[in-house]
Order: structure tokens, then C-alpha cells, then sequence
């Protein structure tokens, strides 16, 4: 403790200790899902051990125990296969001691250090979730720990629901000053990086499209990114939102080109800056400035309006206009944009690229390459013979479906285009690209996400794994790459409004889900609240850095200066603390006197207005004798008034206080009262 | 050396300080003009965990990392408040102490008070080195305790200012007081026979008998109506709570085998011992129920018997020497 010679530390009650023991749990509970389960029921024997102990039912664990004891765990972490230099296995460290510290709780010290740890896990269980789920269950983890830092103080024990509200009331009223502190607190730059996780899951589209994988994507409502655009919202059948680029054909499946693969690669020897990419792009039209915030998909791949002219974030300019986070999306990421749509792009085309938008496998599909020479003879130009095809995937029986039937893998695009006709976005797009460098016009296969969901109360646009598309890109002299959508000529409300107008008759959309609130319709104004609350949680909680901060001050300050700062800080600290003293009483006056005093003043008043003034210098009994002596109508009552106060004074005796002061105040209103 | 200087001068310093600010009172009130408040090394300790916590937050650029880490900033700010409340408001009054003999403990009654409808928990009251008593007000308006101080030397024993303090809720803060009551204990000589001295004294022992002497103060006689002037320490509450009238108890005195105690014709020398040997005499005597008298030069005291009269005798004693 502070004061020298006051007892320092005591032992901690039983209260306290499955006080803790609950915090513990609470705080290492939803942290299983991420790391090893079985430190849970180390955390569970070792507080019963310590229990037993404290009954007295066995002894205190030695040094060697314990020395054995952490052995074992380091050992048993070791062998769950979690990599030694890792986060993971700090976590994991922490726990195990966490677990193991419930053994020798014995001391206040020792709950401290527990409490203290716990508050750490909580930090920790916030580097492996960010959802609000996960905040709201930290801040039950804090209740619960700050419980037990009170609990330990207390010597006499309380019930588990006032601690409970003691420290719900604390952390409450420290939200608005956390606020204030989480809003105006200088944000830094990594001092370190450090990797996060040793495994992840990878969802959305992947790098490559085999006819069905988009089919397969379709069936999942998760979110892919959500988007803000600053100004008008562009058209929905505008809304390409651009991933990457496929040129690889190898007579099945589209890829990327071996050097185009991987993006650490790419990542390595290309742009970082705009400028590389300038040159190949003439600018033009209207730029649409936005906001997206990526959802985790353990990729690098992101998805923008092509072409991205202005980029602010975690992100690098890709070769074929895309652009590539500068990390695998773990974490909801958020970058801004600006993009210029009707940019051409890639007028003069370098070699390589043209050469790579003409490949196609040496055989393989030979009615369709046979139907592409034809056509393009009786064109007129390549226009037209662009025309022509969109006009047979237009007028021919095709249908758009969800469920195709299987092709032949060796002829797939003679299948679908003479024979099935009927295809999903992949399908296509493929044949046309096919068709495309068959007749010598350099075309590319994109995938992305076409379209999304307005969402009126966030005024944002979220775009779902089911809104993956592929389309086509076609160079043509002089207008660089124009981008193809063979799918709207056969199926135009999937690019008009969404999957799910397109596949209506069908019944298809989101099939596989057996229980989808998508598909229900009062269900799906209950996802897009929720959808909206996320939207929020990412774009202003999740996504408050260094850059959203400095938006944010300046527009609510307009001018972002320390003095400002300072000021309004200054401000913001002092209502609070006004408030904090108003609730929890700290301006009221205390009653400084007795109650006996303060009657025997109001006494001295009334008589004092009845004209008998006691002397300062008089005590009760001489007022008394003088005042009976003038007023001998109230002899009796001021007799016994001042005895009794006398009484109160100099004999007090507490069994019978409360039952004077009532005497007191009834003769006081009855002196009062008479004439 | 100049260092042990200057925290003698600093320590004298801070003394006539908190003198000036804690008069001697009688009952004295917590409140803002009066409470310390300061972190304590748990702070420091959570400080530490926020650093660490916000290494985390920066490194992994984490947002509610950031929140958590002021969320537990904010928490040791709070705890100054609601440590703060915890003393404030309470009262604490001087009720009475009892005498001891030198070397003993001397007790001392504290009536501990909170304002209606609050609650005050696990409050330490006491004196560094000494007797600490920690107190929780819950549902209850007061609490009496007693606190213990050693004594050292006859004479009257006034009790230093008392430490208040409390780190609840939540441990982060501790809010700390002094009251300087005036807590006052008359310290008897530690009583000590010498043997040489014992037979000399009987020598002077007397026998008397004398008449019984009315209205006197010593045992109790009977009741009878109250009449004006009467002192209320002689009033008959239990009556009064039973009939409502004012009744008076009255009391008698009476003489019996007197023996003289004679500071004079003591064969001891020291002042100290003489009074040590005294007050063993006069618990003797006691013990064994005769009248006894006591002179000391200056003081008289007439023979008689009963526990007021061994107290008049040990005070005189204890007292003896101070100058008026």
C-alpha cells in the first residue's frame, strides 16, 4: 500500500477467487476457437486444485510441481503444432500461464496479475476478430475482469450482481471520455511489423475460372466489400467492379500466365505508383470518387471500377489496371479511390500483352474456330463482327442458368455454343473470348462482381460473393480495351438489376442455402440493417486511422491545428468530469452537522422570532431557564426539547437516537406551531 | 546527513501543515478540503498493461485494441472519482477513552457515521504501526469501533491524528484522510510495588468509621421525582421510556475502614517509582474494598471506596506533577 506502517497485502476471499475463476473463463472462452481447447480445462483443474487447497483438502503445489507442470504445457503447445515464433504461440504462452496462475491466487498480488493478464487476452482475442459480436463480448470480458479487480478489494463479501453493476456503472460512465480518447488520440504508423496469423481460409473468387466456380460462388451471400461513393452512385449496369484479368486458355479452364500468377511477384517488380501505368492510359470522362472497405478474403486480389486513377491505402497499381493489396486481405481493409470509366486504356498495346490476348491451345474446338473465320470474313470490321456474335448469343435459343449441364472437356466451347446453349457468366464470357482470338482480336477474359446492393440506410452499396461475373475485354484500334458483356445479351436483368431477377423462373438463386435470409423477403430487411450496422462498425470503428482521423477532425473542426485540438479536448474533458461529479453526487453538499444540532438551531430560530434571542455565550440550560421564564406557555416543551438534546449530546445512546430525534422534531413543529 | 536534515525539516514542515489544516476537533467530516487522493502502484501496474496494449494496437493497426487500451486509461481516471466518494462524506467523532497503565494500550471509541442512503466500504481507520480497524457502512447509519494505541509514559496520552484511507472499488486509487480528534487518555503509572516500603505504609493506615452521607454520587439509592436542576446524567431513561414522565436516581455515600496513602512518608526514592508504588497500593486496596485516602503534596484526597474513587485516586496519580 502507499502508507507507511499500514498492513499491505491479504489473502484473497473465496468470493474473490471464483470471482476470478469466472473472469478467467469469460475472458479465455471465445479464445478456444483460435487456439489450443484444452488450455480450458487446465484453466478449470488448476482452480479447482486451488480450491481444494483452500478447504483444506490437499497442499499447496511445491516448485517442482509447478516447474513440471509449465513443462508439460510448453511441451503440449508445442506439440498442437503451433509454430514457435508466432503469435499464435505468444498467445498461446499467455494462456498457459493465465491457466496455471489460478494454482497460486493466493495473495491480492496475485489476483492482480491475473486480472491484468485477462485484460491482455482480451486485446489478444481482438487481433483474431474484429465483429461486433467479438467487441461486444470484450466489453463483457472487461466487466467481468474489473468485477474481480473489486471483488479482491472487498474484505467483506458482496453479492455477484452488485459488483457486477459497480463495474458495469464504472466502465460505462469511462465510455465517453474512452471516446473522446479513441477520437482525438494521435494514431501511429507500425513500429514493427509482425506476422498475424500462421493459417487462413480463403473465400470469395479465386484466380482461375473453370465453367462453375463462379456457379458454386454464386451460392453464398457473404459480403465482399462494401462501397461509399462520395457524389452520385454511377448506374447499376455500370458497376463492373474489376478483379483481374484471365489470358491463359488451356481448352477448359481461363488463368492467369504463369508470370502473372502470383501476386507476391507481381507485387515485387511492379508499379507502386500511378505513374507507371500513365502512360498506357488516356483519361477521360467524369471520375467517380469512392470508398471500399474489403472483407477479409485471405487474398490479395481487390476489385475496383477500371481504371483506378488515385488510390489512397494499402494497395499497388497492377499491370492490366487492376489493383493488388500490398498484403493478403486478413482483416477488413478499407482504401479510396478514384476512378475515370471511360478512360481508354492500352491504345498501343505493347507486344507481349497483344501476344498473350491472342493464345489460345493449339486444338481443341474446331466448329468454333471455324464459325469465328467465317463470321469475321463477312464483317466489315471487327465492330461488327462483335456485333454479329452478341447478335447470335442475342437470337440464338441460349438461356442463362444456374444449373448447366456438363460439357465435354475436350470440346467444351463447341458444346456450349452449338450444342447445351445454356451457360452462366462463365460460360459466356469464355466462348466469346474464344471466339474473339480465334478470328485474330485480341480479347481477355475479367473477373469481378457486376452490380451490388443499394442498401438506403448506410447509403452504401454492398456487393455479395453471389454478384461474382466474369465479362469480356476486346482491344480495338484506337479505343484500346472495350469491355464486353456477352451475358447482358442473354440474360439483361442480371446486369440490369441482380442474380436474382435473372434466374427467377428458375428458382436457383441461392439454392444450396437452405436456410438464406436473402431469399425471404422480411428476413432480408432485417439482413440489410444488419448488413448496415457492419458497414458502419468497419467504415468508422474498424477503419479510424491515421487518415480517416485527419477527414474526420478537419470536418469537424474545419481547421486541424493543436491548439484546436487542445481546446476542444480541454472542453470535452471538463463536461465530462461535470458530469461524472453530478452523477455520482460529488457536488452535493454534505450535512456537515448532527441532526440534533441542526434542530436545536431551527429551536433557537423559532424562539428567536417569538423575541428570545440566546447569547452566544449562553449554554442550552441558561437559554432554557431564561426562555421558560418568558414564555411559561411552553415550559414544558422547551424543558424537554433542550433535556433531550442535552441528552443527545453528552449521552448519546444509539439504540435510543432515533427515537429522541423524533421527540425532538415533534416538539420542535409543536413550539412552532403555538401561539 | 543533509539529507536526514532535510526530511526532518521537510517532515516538521508537512506537520505544521497538516496541524494547521486539521484543527482538533471533536467530530470532524470527509470532504473535499480534506481528501488525498493519489494512484496507487496498480495503476502503475495497469499502466504498464496499457502500454503494451497499445504496442498491439499500433503495430497491428487495430481499432478496438485502441479502444480497449483507453477504455482502461479512462478506468484509472474514473477510480479517482469513485475512490474519492467512497471517504467523502464520512464522519467521525470522538466517543470516549479509556484509561490504561503505562505500557498498555490505550482504547479509544470512534463512532464512524455516513450520510443517509450512501455506502461506504472497506474503510481503514487507524494509525500507522498501530491498530487498524477497517470498516464497511452498509444499510447501517453508524458503527462504533475501537482502536488501540500503545502508551508509553504516565500522564495524559493524546493520540496523533488518525490515517483514514480506503482503496475501494477498484484498487486503482487510494483516497486518504487524517482526522485529528481529540483523543485524549489519562495513562496511569505502571503500577509497581516496592517491597521495602510496605510495612512503613501500614503504619499510617487508620480505622474510621463514619455515617452514611446523602445525595452523594457513589451507589445507587432509589428514584424519585424529577425536580429542575437535576443533572440528566441522574435521570432515570428507562422510566422515562416506559411512563414519559422524568424520574431522578438518586445515590448515597458512606464511610467505612480508611486507610491514608501518603506520598510524603514513602521511604522510596524517584517520583516515578513513588507514583508506580502508589498506584499498586491503590489497586490493592481497591481489590480488597477498604477506605482509602491519598495524599500527594498539593492534593488531597479523602478516604473513601468504590470504582470512582480508585479512578480519582489513579487519575491524581497519573496527572501528577502537571502544572494547571
Amino acid at each position: 500500500m502507499f502508507i507507511k506502517g499500514f498492513p499491505q497485502d491479504k489473502q484473497i476471499s473465496y468470493a474473490g477467487m471464483l470471482w476470478l475463476l469466472a473472469a478467467q473463463l469469460s475472458v479465455m472462452s471465445p479464445l478456444a476457437f483460435y487456439l489450443p481447447v484444452w488450455l480450458i480445462p487446465v484453466l478449470l483443474i488448476s482452480a479447482a486444485w486451488r480450491i481444494r487447497v483452500m478447504k483444506g483438502r490437499t497442499e499447496q503445489p511445491g516448485i517442482v510441481v509447478i516447474g513440471a507442470l509449465g513443462f508439460c504445457g510448453i511441451a503440449g503447445l508445442l506439440a498442437s503444432g503451433i509454430a514457435l515464433v508466432s503469435l499464435d504461440m505468444m498467445a498461446s504462452l499467455l494462456m498457459l500461464g493465465f491457466a496455471y496462475k489460478a494454482i497460486e491466487v493466493i495473495q491480492r498480488r496475485d489476483g492482480i496479475v491475473v486480472v491484468l493478464t485477462g485484460y491482455l487476452l482480451v486485446g489478444v482475442l481482438f487481433l483474431y476478430s474484429q465483429s461486433i459480436l467479438t467487441a461486444m463480448y470484450g466489453v463483457f470480458a472487461m466487466t467481468m475482469l474489473s468485477g474481480a479487480l473489486i471483488a479482491i478489494q472487498q474484505s467483506a463479501q458482496q453479492s455477484i450482481g452488485s459488483n457486477l453493476k459497480l463495474s458495469a456503472i464504472m466502465l460505462l460512465l469511462c465510455l465517453p471520455l474512452m471516446l473522446v480518447l479513441f477520437v482525438f488520440a494521435p494514431r501511429f504508423a507500425p513500429l514493427w511489423t509482425l506476422p498475424l496469423h500462421s493459417n487462413h481460409a480463403r473465400t470469395g473468387i479465386s484466380d482461375q475460372m473453370t465453367p462453375g466456380d463462379i456457379a458454386n460462388l454464386s451460392q453464398s451471400e457473404g459480403l465482399a466489400f462494401s462501397v461509399k461513393f462520395n457524389r452520385a452512385r454511377p448506374d447499376q449496369n455500370q458497376l463492373y467492379w474489376r478483379g483481374m484479368v484471365l489470358n491463359y486458355f488451356d481448352g477448359n479452364t481461363w488463368s492467369q500466365f504463369q508470370e502473372e500468377l502470383d501476386p507476391d511477384v507481381e507485387k515485387k517488380t511492379l508499379q507502386t505508383s500511378f505513374s507507371n501505368i500513365a502512360d498506357r492510359l488516356d483519361k477521360r470522362g467524369e471520375g467517380i470518387e469512392y470508398d471500399i472497405i474489403y472483407e477479409a478474403s485471405g487474398q490479395s486480389w481487390l476489385f475496383a471500377l477500371a481504371p483506378v486513377v488515385s488510390l489512397q491505402g494499402e494497395a499497388l497499381y497492377g499491370r492490366n489496371f487492376n489493383i493488388i493489396a500490398k498484403h493478403d486481405v486478413r482483416e477488413p481493409m478499407m482504401l479510396k479511390l478514384i476512378s475515370y470509366p471511360d478512360s481508354r486504356r492500352d491504345v498501343a498495346l505493347a507486344d507481349m500483352l497483344h501476344q498473350q490476348a491472342l493464345q489460345l491451345p493449339p486444338d481443341g474446338n474446331a466448329a468454333s474456330r471455324e464459325l469465328a473465320v467465317r463470321l469475321f470474313k463477312t464483317s466489315s470490321s471487327p465492330q461488327d463482327f462483335i456485333d454479329s456474335i452478341l447478335n447470335r448469343y442475342r437470337q440464338d435459343a441460349f438461356y442463362y442458368t444456374l444449373r448447366p449441364p456438363l460439357l465435354d472437356p475436350q470440346h467444351s466451347i463447341d458444346d456450349f455454343l452449338l450444342n447445351s446453349k445454356k451457360g452462366f457468366c462463365a460460360h459466356y464470357a469464355g466462348s466469346f473470348v474464344f471466339l474473339m482470338r480465334a478470328a485474330g482480336i485480341p480479347a481477355r477474359v475479367v473477373i469481378g462482381y457486376q452490380g451490388g446492393e443499394w442498401n438506403n440506410n448506410g447509403e452504401f452499396l454492398a456487393v455479395h460473393h453471389y454478384d461474382a461475373h466474369a465479362w469480356a475485354e476486346v482491344l480495338l484500334k484506337n479505343r484500346g480495351w472495350v469491355r464486353i458483356d456477352p451475358t447482358s445479351m442473354v440474360a439483361p436483368q442480371r446486369v440490369e438489376q441482380n442474380l436474382q431477377a435473372a434466374v427467377q423462373e428458375e428458382g436457383s438463386f441461392l439454392e444450396a442455402k437452405i436456410f438464406s435470409m436473402t431469399r425471404n423477403q422480411w428476413l432480408n430487411g432485417v439482413r440489410k440493417q444488419l448488413d448496415s450496422v457492419q458497414y458502419r462498425w468497419r467504415r468508422y470503428v474498424l477503419g479510424y486511422d491515421t487518415r480517416q482521423q485527419a477527414a474526420f477532425l478537419k470536418r469537424l473542426l474545419g481547421e486541424v491545428s493543436v491548439g484546436h485540438i487542445a481546446i476542444v479536448v480541454g472542453t470535452l474533458f471538463t463536461v465530462i468530469i461535470l458530469i461524472w461529479g453530478i452523477v455520482l453526487g460529488l457536488f452535493r453538499k454534505q450535512p456537515r452537522e448532527a441532526i440534533e444540532h441542526r434542530l436545536y438551531r431551527r429551536f433557537c430560530q423559532i424562539l428567536q422570532k417569538k423575541g428570545i434571542k440566546r447569547l452566544p455565550s449562553q449554554t442550552p440550560q441558561q437559554f432554557c431557564r431564561i426562555a421558560t421564564a418568558q414564555l411559561p406557555a411552553f415550559n414544558q416543551d422547551i424543558t424537554k426539547f433542550t433535556e433531550t438534546y442535552s441528552t443527545l449530546c453528552y449521552q448519546p445512546d444509539r439504540v435510543s437516537y432515533q427515537q429522541q430525534i423524533d421527540i425532538m422534531k415533534r416538539l420542535l413543529s409543536k413550539i412552532r406551531k403555538q401561539r | 546527513m543533509p539529507i536526514k536534515a532535510l526530511s526532518n525539516v521537510w517532515n516538521f514542515a508537512l506537520n505544521a501543515w497538516l496541524s494547521k489544516r486539521f484543527p482538533d476537533t471533536r467530530e470532524i467530516t470527509l470532504d473535499i478540503q480534506r481528501i488525498f487522493v493519489i494512484p496507487t502502484r496498480l495503476s502503475a501496474a495497469l499502466l504498464f498493461a496499457v502500454l503494451v496494449l497499445g504496442l498491439m494496437a499500433i503495430n497491428f493497426q487495430n481499432s478496438l485494441i485502441y479502444g480497449l487500451s483507453f477504455w482502461l486509461l479512462a478506468l484509472i481516471v474514473i477510480a479517482i472519482f469513485f475512490t474519492y466518494r467512497n471517504l467523502a462524506g464520512l464522519t467521525i467523532r470522538a466517543i470516549q477513552s479509556q484509561p490504561c497503565f503505562a505500557g498498555e494500550k490505550a482504547v479509544f471509541e470512534l463512532e464512524v457515521r455516513c450520510p443517509d442512503n450512501q455506502t461506504k466500504t472497506a474503510i481503514s481507520i487507524g494509525w500507522p504501526f498501530q491498530d487498524v480497524e477497517t470498516v464497511t457502512l452498509r444499510h447501517q447509519h453508524s458503527v462504533h469501533i475501537k482502536l488501540s494505541h500503545s502508551t508509553r509514559q504516565r500522564g495524559r496520552f493524546k493520540a496523533p491524528r488518525l490515517t483514514l484511507f480506503t482503496v475501494y472499488p477498484i484498487g486503482l486509487v487510494v483516497a486518504w484522510s487524517y482526522a485529528a480528534l481529540n483523543l485524549e487518555s489519562i495513562v496511569y503509572p505502571a503500577p509497581r510495588l516496592q517491597d521495602n516500603a510496605d510495612h512503613q505504609q501500614n503504619a499510617d493506615d487508620h480505622a474510621m468509621h463514619g455515617a452514611e452521607s446523602a445525595d452523594g454520587s457513589t451507589d445507587f439509592a432509589g428514584v424519585r421525582d424529577y425536580r429542575s436542576g437535576d443533572s440528566p446524567r441522574k435521570i432515570h431513561w428507562a422510566a422515562y421510556a416506559k411512563t414519559g414522565d422524568l424520574y431522578s436516581k438518586t445515590f448515597v455515600d458512606y464511610a467505612s475502614d480508611e486507610r491514608w496513602l501518603d506520598w510524603d512518608a514513602l521511604p522510596i526514592a524517584g517520583v516515578e517509582a513513588k507514583l508506580s508504588h502508589l498506584c499498586a497500593k491503590v489497586l490493592e486496596y481497591h481489590r480488597l474494598h477498604y477506605q482509602y485516602g491519598l495524599k500527594l503534596p498539593g492534593t488531597l484526597i479523602k478516604p473513601q471506596h468504590g470504582d470512582a474513587h480508585k479512578t480519582t485516586c489513579l487519575t491524581a496519580l497519573a496527572l501528577f506533577g502537571e502544572h494547571r
